[in-house]
């Protein structure tokens, strides 16, 4: 009779991917039910749930936009377009972040106890933030129709640009989560981050407004040619750069596999460290 | 978990030469704030802790295994490790058959959410499908004695409740191997009763089962064999009332009422 699982010491790096693959699509409904019990939780599933859900990043935007227009920026109806369609965009990531960075160290009871990929956890936070982000798509939509932005069938690039956005959050929360259980006080740190890179990206400024002097930040924010590509897709109907798309793609899948390394190969010592 | 029928006397578990070593924090929670201020004085971090060492041991099927031990011996780092949520270091463990890995205790790991979702979330976790864990929910409510509770989120439950939750889960769902560890020492004197009414009749089945207690006097009733745990070494395993009694004059508490009422 052969055994049905043997434990033996690991060795350091990756576990047997394929098995792992195949333990965490086995656990997929993990994900799913997860995700619905916590926004049911967070009162997302009813009707005033779903307006704050619509209320709250409207309400941002409009708060940012009174913000540019004080400081005398654009302050047209295309501006306030592109503010709220990357504000949008830009709280896919950054939600994603604050619900992942403590996914690992939340869910502590779960992995003392229960033998199951530990990545479930930040990948659960992230479909949470995108069943968060959904209803800000229709909100745009909306918007743009009222406001009489061009139409054409190059909003299309959105799909990719979109996926492109979560690749790169999935990435970001599974690497934080992991960090995050040898430093606890990232989450602290978080909201620092955050606003700095809300600030960095093209989202109360275009991307053509930046100083050639400031041309830096570009190359070393990642969200800068997502913004840009969004921006140009969503607001003016035009077609991304390819460079920007391809930039981007780099970034998230760079981010992808190295946070994937990186909390695979540290995921068995969760147990002990949490 | 599994239809297979396993016949008495089968090998289920077998530990071999298993040892356990690991490196933690000494901090409870580390940050990066003490990390960068302790930076250049060389204070220690980490301490390696040796939890598990050379233990040997078989657990057929048809049979309970009780595990005995003061505090800090190592029994729930051994059953972590029989479940798969721990590697081991040295050795090696084979598990011929579906553990129940402790998944009772993984129940309520968020507790803004109710009994119910959590029972859920603890058997997807664990590997189950919806539906096997739909057709067990209710014999697990109903064993559990919740009420309504079930539906009120964890954090309101006692820790009489939680217990009984935890247990419920683990007994009904029926794996092959099933772990039962100190779970069942909260509750009222009635619901404890209950529970080793549970375990006597599981142990019919043709299952393998490995509990961990305190209570000297249940495992001496139930198991068939007993294994003694002490800092992280095997040191006797054998017939439960040798291994019990043994125990029992190593803890200086022989015959003492306490020790044998608790289950």
């Amino acid at each position: 009779m052969t055994p049905v699982d043997v434990f033996v010491p690991f060795h350091k790096g990756l576990p047997p991917l394929r098995k792992y693959w195949r333990t965490l699509w086995e656990r997929r409904a993990f994900i799913t039910e997860y995700s619905r019990s916590e926004l049911h939780e967070q009162h997302y599933d009813s009707v005033f749930g779903q307006i704050w859900l619509i209320l709250n990043p409207l309400l941002l935007s409009a708060v940012y936009f009174i913000l540019i227009v004080i400081i005398g920026g654009h302050s047209d109806k295309v501006r306030y377009a592109h503010l709220t369609a990357c504000l949008f965009l830009f709280y896919l990531v950054a939600n994603t972040l604050t619900g992942g960075v403590k996914s690992v160290t939340s869910g502590q009871r779960l992995i003392l106890n229960t033998a199951f990929p530990r990545i479930m956890l930040p990948i659960s936070a992230t479909v949470i933030a995108i069943f968060r982000f959904i209803p800000t798509i229709l909100i745009f939509a909306i918007l743009r129709t009222v406001l009489g932005l061009p139409v054409g069938w190059e909003l299309l690039w959105a799909i990719p640009i979109v996926v492109i956005t979560i690749v790169f959050a999935l990435g970001l929360a599974i690497l934080i989560s992991c960090i995050n259980v040898y430093f606890r006080d990232i989450a602290n740190f978080l909201p620092y981050l955050t606003r700095t890179f809300l600030y960095l990206s093209p989202v109360l400024w275009e991307a053509s407004d930046l100083k050639p002097k400031l041309q830096t930040i570009e190359m070393i924010n990642p969200l800068f040619p997502i913004l840009d590509s969004w921006s140009r897709t969503v607001v003016h109907a035009q077609q991304p750069h390819l460079s920007s798309m391809l930039i981007a793609s780099a970034w998230a899948l760079l981010l992808f596999i190295f946070g994937t390394y990186f909390f695979l190969s540290r995921e068995r010592e969760f147990a002990v460290r949490v | 978990m599994s239809n297979t029928v396993h016949t008495s006397g089968e090998i289920a578990v077998s530990v071999q030469h298993l040892g356990l070593t690991y490196t933690t924090t000494i901090d409870r929670r580390p940050t990066l704030k003490s990390r960068l201020k302790s930076m250049g004085r060389g204070t220690k971090q980490t301490q390696v802790i040796r939890a598990l060492d050379d233990i040997m041991l078989d657990v057929p099927y048809g049979s309970v295994l009780g595990v005995v031990g003061a505090n800090g011996a190592g029994k729930s780092t051994l059953m972590r490790v029989i479940s798969g949520i721990l590697p081991p270091s040295q050795g090696r463990v084979e598990v011929y058959g579906k553990v129940s890995t402790l998944l009772a205790l993984g129940v309520g790991f968020s507790p803004s959410l109710s009994g119910r979702a959590n029972v859920r979330l603890g058997g997807l976790a664990a590997g189950m499908s919806r539906q096997e864990i739909e057709d067990h929910f209710e014999e697990i409510a109903d064993f559990a004695e919740l009420g309504d509770s079930i539906d009120a989120p964890m954090r309101t439950y006692s820790s009489g409740m939680y217990a009984r939750l935890a247990f419920s889960v683990a007994v009904t769902v029926r794996p092959d191997i099933l772990i039962v560890d100190e779970a069942l020492s909260t509750g009222d004197a009635r619901f404890k009763e209950k529970s080793l009414e549970k375990i006597k009749e599981l142990r019919s089945d043709a299952r393998a089962l490995i509990l961990v207690s305190h209570a000297l006097g249940t495992v001496k009733d139930i198991c068939n064999e007993v294994a003694w745990l002490h800092k992280g070494k095997l040191i006797q395993r054998g017939k439960p009332d040798e291994v019990v009694d043994a125990y029992a004059d190593f803890l200086h508490v022989r015959k003492s009422a306490v020790i044998d009422e608790d289950i």
